[in-house]
């Protein structure tokens, strides 16, 4: 029997987990398959990051689902190593999210100087 | 552990381990296998933050945001299935929740009683489709 999923999009303003976030920011260098995404990731956030399996495959179905990154076939790719990378729609996602980044820590310090010069 | 691993792959719905559990056993060992050095407490300390990892990803495979399959069920074109075909699915289901709750409970003896029903629900779900010529 088929389940029939009716298509869940999220809100472009929403912000990112932690794990999609980091997952999203190694695919957009080049396309990766699972180990490479737990090894970048943890580069990425300065060995502080080391998802799961768990976590990392939820999260991948999750953004397969939201076609935000898809498989991509490769001259070794077999079923035990799928390499992904993103789509436009989650580059786009990515961009929303960095720069809403961006625009807070823009703020944030903005405060912190304020605070600092009185 | 890569036993137990695989056992606990059975907690994720079947479409999720269809997809993903031949790669995610795969990073698994690469993991495992590229910083065994590292002693026991690192053993230790990945494995229990996989096996915490799994049931977490599986209980939200299960009960996270997206609609559940009985839900699909109920609000997709499929409530028109006959009632025994939804009751089957419907029994799959909670022998795997079943299963879930039992392992983060550590009640490992009612998880295997759930996962040997389970198979069975999944035999008879297979019948029932087979018998009104639904393909899985």
């Amino acid at each position: 029997m088929r389940h029939v999923v009716p298509q869940v999009t999220r809100p472009e303003t929403k912000p990112l987990t932690e794990p999609v976030l980091l997952i999203l920011t190694s695919l957009a260098g080049q396309p990766r398959h699972g180990y490479a995404l737990l090894k970048d990731i943890e580069g990425l956030s300065g060995g502080r990051v080391r998802l799961s399996t768990g976590t990392l495959f939820g999260a991948l179905r999750r953004l397969l689902e939201d076609g935000w990154i898809e498989r991509f076939e490769q001259e070794d790719t077999s079923r035990q190593k799928q390499a992904y990378r993103l789509t436009a729609a989650g580059r786009k996602q990515l961009q929303l999210e960095l720069d809403r980044m961006k625009q807070l820590t823009r703020a944030g310090f903005a405060r912190l100087r304020a605070s600092e010069a009185v | 552990m890569k036993q137990a691993y695989k056992f606990l792959l059975l907690l994720y719905p079947r479409g999720h381990r269809d997809q993903f559990a031949e790669e995610m056993t795969s990073v698994f060992e690469e993991a495992r296998n590229e910083r065994h050095y590292q002693g026991w407490t690192w053993y230790v300390r990945f494995s229990f933050a996989e096996i915490t990892g799994l049931i977490a990803g599986a209980t939200g495979c299960w009960f996270g945001k997206r609609p559940t399959p009985e839900a699909a069920i109920a609000n997709g074109p499929e409530s028109t299935l006959p009632q025994e075909l939804v009751e089957a699915q419907r029994r799959v289901d909670w022998n795997i929740a079943g299963m879930v709750q039992a392992i983060a409970n550590h009640q490992y003896e009612r998880a295997r009683i759930h996962s040997d029903e389970e198979r069975q629900a999944r035999e008879n779900l297979r019948l029932l489709q087979k018998k009104y010529g639904i393909t899985g």
